[in-house]
């Protein structure tokens, strides 16, 4: 409200300088931009108030008249700092001519009005009140529709004001909207002419998947959604895998889950159901405000989001000072901060996957339930206030319904994530296959050690005969002068035809790539011209062979100039994990801007690589993939490609056999046997084998009481130590060069070690916790946590969902009406407090809260409620309104009409797709690569300050930092982005082949499926004009996609 | 309160998302009627503005404020200096801590002696240093205001710069959304806010105006300066502007279902500038008809200064055509080029090299045409290098004194305003907050700092900044 009145204030109508001032334009808005706050409705410090001209007159400090004589002149424009007003820290100064105003009126006598009322005291605030249930009235006028008590509340102030309301929108538009709105897809014309009722369709939508889809985005820009972001590979922000929770949220949404039960197991799904997954994804919420490098900035954001989101109360704003217009102060923001104080963030492995690094589940848990939560004085985290003790607890305004923590004894996997049996099950599980290779290198090295020197596949005879056989009319040539999507298949962002190379313009780390179409011969000979023209790091590019389908299994063959150690390499992918063995590099200058020719010759298993025509490399290749094809890399490079030739390898030609290592130096490495080598490898995987046996039996022993704790720690002490003196063999025969007197040292201790085993041992981490600091590495943390947790977390989720808290409810249902109308019922969606003034639709407002409470906070129920109201159903255009309603409320802050909305960016990409047939509707899962050309819906796409999609950032795509409302702009890129992305021009390509032979029925139809309305004569006829200038069908798609009504949700 | 209130945010939210040369025109109009503070009531001394940042953090004392007295005590801890008081400000009170035991940021005690000498240029004999030669030729036509603080140590301070507010607080909208907010467009075929260059902790500069006053990037690629500024796929220009041509009629045929809908007209507005940018902006970046006297004034004849001077000649072009704000961002990486933790003498030569030839050219140029009286050039950084030497050849991040300067648009030149102490530590004379170079810049535009707020987005008195009067013509 004091907001509000500043702004007034200022925007104000100025006097002449002769008239006194008028003090409710003039004077009361200063006194309240800088007074009020602490000298009004909210507080009385000193028990002075200066809201009213009697209350300042009574406490004497107006006196009338005489300006130099009033205190309130001396405390605002005095210069001891003691005395001035506001105080330090407290608020801007007065300034010289607003000082001049307040003296003005004084001097003129200080009049008010009469009847100048106090301001209100906080717990008169409306949206502070206890949600009742409101009366629904009764409407006798059978001029107005009325569906349901949604309607009845705006009729009444309909007819207060004289309003006649706009009839229903024709069905087929209708069908649009209620598609659109509940599952974020257009209606196909099936759908569109079904005859089934509208509460029908209804149901059917309610109850379809993509419903979840639909509202789970809404909720995730509310709560903030952002993929994990960071430098380069150090997480910053928010947590790897952070789309389980997106998964929770569009489940738990399908599910119809209770909004109030949402709202807790986000908080404390952990204390809520401790163990339970299921239930602990929607702690993702505390996970997403994870931040690397400050805690208090953590928390911070954990604390204004909360409040915002669930709340709608800014506590962020007292965080250094009580707050300017709620009774919050800035005790109560730390008191808040304390409910998240013990808790941090960490991944717990899931079925099937122990590598974090590619799966894991982001969570909260209490990691230090001791920890205290400081008070820092002026919010600022270097002057904490050592002699105050922070409890938990809400504002006292709201205390009343608040709910005691209470500790919550957790269940062993909480705290051991280790013995989880899935877990300890899958490590076996690795073990064993890691055994099962060891023997299988075993057995290959003692059969190729029994073969003549020449191995089979390079013999003579093997070598004529393979490149006639499977290579036999091969070649793969191109000077990529065009796009030739008969030889390739381009993956990924960045590449462009132009200057008759094929460029990489885009530098990054994702699977980028170019891939033939077609296999190539076994043995091969290959010449790759192109230039690396930049990038962030590695700057890698070159070629990859033998590569399989899944892209799990290849050989690559690359230059990177990688500043500190650029290098041609070869490197090996198997089972989707690459190696880079050191034999198999040249270390030299590879220079940017600079022409290079990779050759690379196969046979059988022996490959040579040369650079600009000089030798480089002779390796020999540890396995072959049959039938793989060949593929051109940039990875964190930019790149142009020049020109690529691959022909099978002509038998006679002589390819040098293997070198060893080689530095730049030409030092050859000595190498160990490979039957020695393969021994020591297979002793070491039976020896991880056995220590992860008796690691997880002292797990078990220890956490789970089976069996003696302390002999099982001893065997599994013994079985560690064994493994690593195993381990430490292998290590010395694999290692060349300088390493070796290192790795020989590794092994002598590890054998005094074993000597005296002890009984420590390293429990099975199940879990990867978040790094506090970025100073810290994950093995410093204890593979185990605390047995217990606080409980404040779920205290707090319970007071924000009480039946008695005002504010929750209400909030929830302003974001579902803002969705389904167009504009909020409370205009500052995130701000309740008393800077919101009560709505004009304040009792529909209450209506709906408790509607959600009392359903069981079921979000279908609201929106089942909104959707088949009349309002809702309405036209949204203003043809044949009625002009006195029209010129009355023209912005319809009465809902006479529909509100036209943007569609948000997701629904503009989903929409096109859909319409051409091709979209994947897969759900759930990892985030896809936004640079991808993947047909999944957009909600799966990376979502992160760094990662965005362009089309969906042209059309206002979800603030990462916060968006409580989507933005509709209009701005001139998205026509652009309709008219020249490869989105549009695919789909409106596809759209066109689909299409009917005859241009009437085609423009009839694409009418009829992009806007859900016929088209009229006239535009009919522009369009087969159009088309007989254009004969292309896709441009007359293209224009519909840019048209308005596609645009608009109407 | 006021009944009328959310109609007015409502009008406001709509205008505002609106971006469009007559949406901002029409924006403004509103802002006039209800504020006649909107503008000064002084005519503008400036149309536009060419916003020149440096990412990293310049060091002021070996750039455009030389301290001898660091080559004097070199190797010296600070308190063991007759300037022992520089460690004893209220000023470290003001420092927010981003990053916590972040190993830089630091106030590093031991003096660094100046890495490169100075020479005096122009009427008043202005120190600047060796590395900036160029620029110093052209010092009768600069202020430098050598008194600048902010409070971020961290990199976030970029932001800082922009916004006037520190990396933890809320975004709001950066300098360059206000003054196209405030002022509108001159060229409705063109993008009134452009960037040109790396950005990397904040992307956005609308914020709560809404994305319409966010800078459109733009790279120095004649074939595709702009996102979707070319088909990605087959289609010909004849088609292309068939197809906008059919998309405007259509929408102008469904005005009839749906009259009066402001939302419609602002759609059928954006389209043809977007057609037309398809053209303008292209042919603004195409040097082909600059002669090769004025290309080789920025620089494009050494490999070293060619980006740059390519920005800033486009720059130059841009201003020439009405683009409101002009940014451009030099130096590469999350922290930006600048950076010099290490290798401060190395890294920062080259870095002037590749700016100093192009910004003496950009002066030279606007002003030989005329357009340095209506264009205002910024020259700007995050924060300056500590005096103290960080490792054995850099300098840390220092946010208690910097450097930047101003030319153009009724600044006045051969100015040096502000001073820091003697060995470049505190801004002593004249301290300004990043905020004052705003408020600056605004009142040259003709606007009021005060006037530029919109209702539910309080301002804070710190964002307004104050007017420097003395580098005023």
């Amino acid at each position: 409200m004091v907001a509000i009145a500043v702004l007034l204030g200022s925007f104000g109508f100025l006097p002449s300088s002769m008239a006194a001032p008028d003090y409710l334009k003039e004077v009361k808005p200063l006194l309240a931009s800088r007074c009020f706050d602490c000298h009004g409705g909210l507080k009385q410090k000193g028990k002075l108030r200066v809201d009213t001209v009697a209350a300042m007159l009574e406490r004497g400090v107006v006196n009338p008249g005489k300006p130099d004589d009033s205190e309130l002149i001396y405390r605002i424009s005095t210069g001891e700092l003691e005395d001035r007003m506001p105080p330090e820290h407290e608020g801007a100064l007065f300034r010289e001519h607003e000082i001049k105003v307040i003296r003005d009126w004084i001097t003129a006598g200080a009049k008010g009005p009469e009847d100048e009322k106090p301001e209100a005291s906080p717990e008169d605030h409306w949206a502070f009140q206890r949600i009742e249930r409101p009366e629904v009235p009764t409407i006798e006028d059978s001029e107005f529709k009325i569906r349901n008590p949604i309607d009845a509340f705006l009729a009444q102030k309909q007819i207060k004001h004289g309003l006649k309301p706009q009839s229903e929108a024709q069905r087929s538009l209708l069908l649009r909207r209620l598609y659109l709105d509940l599952v974020g897809l257009p209606p196909t014309p099936g759908q569109l002419e079904s005859e089934k009722t509208f509460e029908v369709i209804v149901e059917e939508l309610l109850a379809s998947p993509h419903h979840g889809e639909r509202w789970g985005r809404h909720w995730m820009d509310i709560w903030r959604y952002s993929d994990w972001y960071g430098l380069g590979e150090q997480l910053r922000y928010s947590q790897k895998h952070l789309w389980h929770w997106r998964d929770w949220i569009i489940d738990s949404v399908n599910a119809d889950k209770g909004y109030d039960r949402m709202l807790q197991e986000m908080l404390a799904g952990d204390e809520l159901d401790p163990g339970n997954h299921e239930v602990v994804a929607g702690t993702g919420f505390l996970a997403r405000n994870y931040y690397l490098f400050n805690r208090t900035t953590w928390l911070d954001s954990t604390i204004e989001h909360s409040g915002k989101a669930f709340l709608g109360l800014t506590l962020n704003c007292a965080k250094c000072h009580d707050h300017k217009y709620d009774p919050i102060s800035q005790v109560d923001y730390y008191r808040f901060r304390a409910f998240f104080e013990p808790h941090q963030i960490r991944l717990d492995a899931v079925p099937g996957e122990s590598d974090f690094k590619k799966n894991g589940l982001p969570r909260a848990f209490d990691d230090q339930p001791g920890a205290p939560t400081p008070f820092h004085i002026r919010g600022n985290p270097s002057t904490p206030d050592e002699s105050r003790e922070i409890v938990p607890g809400v504002p006292e305004l709201f205390a009343s319904f608040a709910s005691e923590p209470e500790p919550i004894e957790l269940p062993v996997e909480e705290w051991a994530p280790g013995v989880r049996d899935y877990f300890q099950a899958g490590e076996i599980e690795k073990a064993e296959d890691e055994l099962a290779r060891a023997k299988e290198g075993l057995a290959k090295a003692q059969e190729q050690e029994g073969k003549p020197k020449t191995p089979k596949p390079e013999s003579p005879a093997k070598l004529k005969a393979k490149p006639t056989e499977a290579g036999k009319g091969f070649s793969l040539i191109d000077d990529f002068e065009r796009e030739r999507s008969d030889l390739w298949k381009v993956v990924g962002t960045g590449w462009r035809y132009q200057g008759g190379d094929l460029v990489q313009l885009e530098p990054n780390r994702e699977e980028q790539h170019v891939r033939s179409v077609k296999p190539h011969p076994g043995d091969f000979e290959l010449e790759f011209r192109f230039r690396t023209t930049g990038g962030p790091t590695y700057k890698s590019v070159g070629i990859r062979f033998d590569l399989t389908d899944d892209g799990k299994n290849s050989h690559t063959v690359y230059a990177s100039a990688h500043a500190p150690g650029p290098k041609v390499q070869i490197a090996h992918k198997v089972g989707g994990r690459t190696n880079y063995p050191a034999h198999a590099k040249v270390e030299m200058p590879i220079n940017e801007n600079t022409d290079y020719t990779l050759g690379v010759q196969v046979r059988g298993h022996l490959v040579n690589v040369s650079l600009n025509g000089e030798f480089l490399i002779a390796y020999h290749l540890p396995n072959r993939f049959p039938s793989g094809k060949i593929e051109l890399m940039a990875f964190d490079a930019t790149a142009e490609f020049d020109s690529i030739r691959v022909i099978p390898l002509d038998g006679g030609v002589k390819l040098k056999p293997p070198t060893g290592g080689m530095t730049k130096g030409g030092v050859k490495a000595p190498a160990a046997t490979s039957i020695d080598l393969a021994k020591a490898n297979l002793e070491k995987a039976q020896a991880y084998l056995q220590s992860l046996r008796a690691r997880i039996a002292a797990d078990n022993a220890a956490y789970r009481s089976q069996g003696d704790p302390e002999e099982a720690a001893k065997a599994a002490a013994l079985a560690e130590k064994k493994y690593a003196v195993a381990a430490a063999k292998h290590e010395v025969l694999e290692t060349s060069g300088g390493k070796v007197a290192e790795a020989k040292k590794k092994l002598a201790s590890a054998k005094k070690a074993l000597e005296n085993p002890g009984s420590k041992y390293a429990s099975l981490r199940g879990s990867f916790k978040a790094l506090e600091t970025p100073k810290h590495k994950e093995p410093q943390y204890a593979a185990t946590y605390s047995r217990t947790s606080t409980g404040r977390r779920l205290a707090l989720a319970e007071w924000i969902t009480s039946r008695e808290n005002p504010l929750t409810a209400r909030v929830a249902a302003n974001h579902i009406w803002t969705r389904h109308f167009g504009e909020p019922l409370v205009e500052t969606v995130f701000d309740f407090g008393r800077s919101a003034p009560k709505p004009e639709h304040a009792e529909l407002l209450d209506f709906l809260a408790i509607e959600l409470i009392e359903s069981g906070w079921s979000m279908k129920h609201l929106h089942r409620l909104m959707v088949t109201s009349e309002a809702w159903r309405r036209s949204s255009s203003n043809l044949d309104a009625d002009p006195d309603t029209y010129a009355y409320d023209k912005t319809n802050r009465f809902y006479w009409r529909m509100n036209p909305r943007r569609m948000e960016s997701q629904v503009v990409r989903d929409s096109l797709i859909s319409h051409a047939g091709v979209i994947d509707l897969t759900m759930g899962g990892p985030s896809v690569d936004p640079g991808s050309n993947s047909l999944r819906r957009a909600i799966y796409f990376k979502h992160s300050r760094d990662q965005q999609s362009q089309l969906l950032a042209t059309f206002d795509d979800a603030e990462i930092l916060a968006c409580y409302r989507r933005t509709e702009s209009i701005v001139p890129q998205q026509a652009l982005a309709l008219t020249n992305s490869k989105v549009s021009i695919d789909m409106s390509q596809a759209m066109a082949d689909k299409g009917a032979k005859d241009p009437e029925t085609f423009i009839k139809s694409t009418f009829l499926r992009l806007l859900c309305r016929e088209p009229t004569e006239a535009e009919l006829e522009e369009c087969a004009t159009f088309l007989t200038n254009v004969p292309n069908r896709a441009r007359l798609v293209q224009a519909l996609f840019n048209h308005n009504d596609f645009l608009m949700i109407r | 309160m006021n009944p009328d209130f959310q109609h007015v945010i409502r009008r406001r939210r709509f205008l505002s998302q609106a971006g469009l040369g007559f949406g901002s025109l029409a924006l403004n109009g509103i802002l006039q009627a209800d504020t006649p503070n909107a503008k000064t009531g002084g005519s503008a001394k400036a149309k536009n503005v060419i916003w020149l940042f440096m990412r990293g953090g310049v060091s002021h004392m070996e750039s455009f404020d030389p301290k001898p007295a660091l080559t004097k005590f070199a190797g010296k801890s600070i308190p063991d200096t007759p300037f022992a008081h520089v460690l004893e400000s209220e000023r470290f009170k003001d420092q927010r801590v981003v990053v916590v035991n972040d190993a830089n940021g630091k106030q590093r005690n031991k003096i660094y002696p100046l890495q490169v000498g100075f020479k005096r240029y122009g009427e008043n004999g202005t120190a600047i240093s060796d590395w900036f030669p160029h620029i110093g030729s052209r010092v009768d036509d600069i202020a430098i205001i050598r008194s600048m603080w902010t409070t971020d140590n961290n990199h976030g301070a970029q932001v800082q710069f922009h916004s006037g507010r520190h990396m933890l607080d809320p975004r709001v909208p950066t300098i360059g959304a206000w003054v196209t907010y405030g002022l509108g467009t001159l060229n409705e075929n063109l993008p009134q806010f452009i960037n040109i260059g790396p950005r990397f902790f904040d992307k956005r500069d609308g914020h709560y105006l809404g994305p319409a006053f966010d800078a459109v990037s733009l790279k120095i690629d004649p074939k595709n300066p702009l996102n979707f500024a070319k088909p990605q796929g087959k289609v010909t220009p004849e088609e292309q502007e068939e197809t906008f041509a059919l998309t405007n009629r259509l929408n102008r045929l469904a005005a009839e279902q749906y009259p009066e809908d402001p939302v419609l007209d602002a759609r059928i507005k954006s389209y043809e500038l977007a057609f037309n940018m398809q053209t303008s902006v292209p042919e603004a970046m195409d040097f082909s008809k600059e002669t090769e006297a004025t290309k080789n004034l920025y620089g494009f004849d050494q490999k070293e200064t060619k980006p740059f001077a390519q920005q800033l000649l486009a720059a130059r072009r841009f201003a020439e055509r009405g683009v409101r704000f002009i940014q451009i961002m030099h130096g590469d990486g999350a922290a930006g080029a600048w950076d010099q933790h290490s290798k401060l003498k190395a890294n920062h030569s080259k870095l002037a090299r590749q700016v100093d030839r192009p910004v003496a050219g950009l002066l030279t140029d606007l002003k030989q045409r005329g357009m340095l009286d209506e264009t205002i050039v910024v020259f700007a950084t995050e924060f300056g290098r500590t005096p103290g030497s960080q490792g054995a050849d850099g300098r840390d991040h220092h946010p208690f004194g910097f450097s930047v300067w101003m030319a153009g648009g009724g600044i006045k030149g051969g100015v040096v305003h502000g001073a820091t102490d003697e060995i470049g530590f505190h801004a002593t004379e004249h301290p300004h907050y990043v905020t004052d170079i705003h408020h600056t810049l605004l009142h040259q535009l003709g606007l009021d700092p005060h006037a530029l707020q919109v209702p539910g987005h309080k301002r804070l008195e710190r964002d307004f900044g104050h007017l420097i009067p003395q580098i005023l013509a």
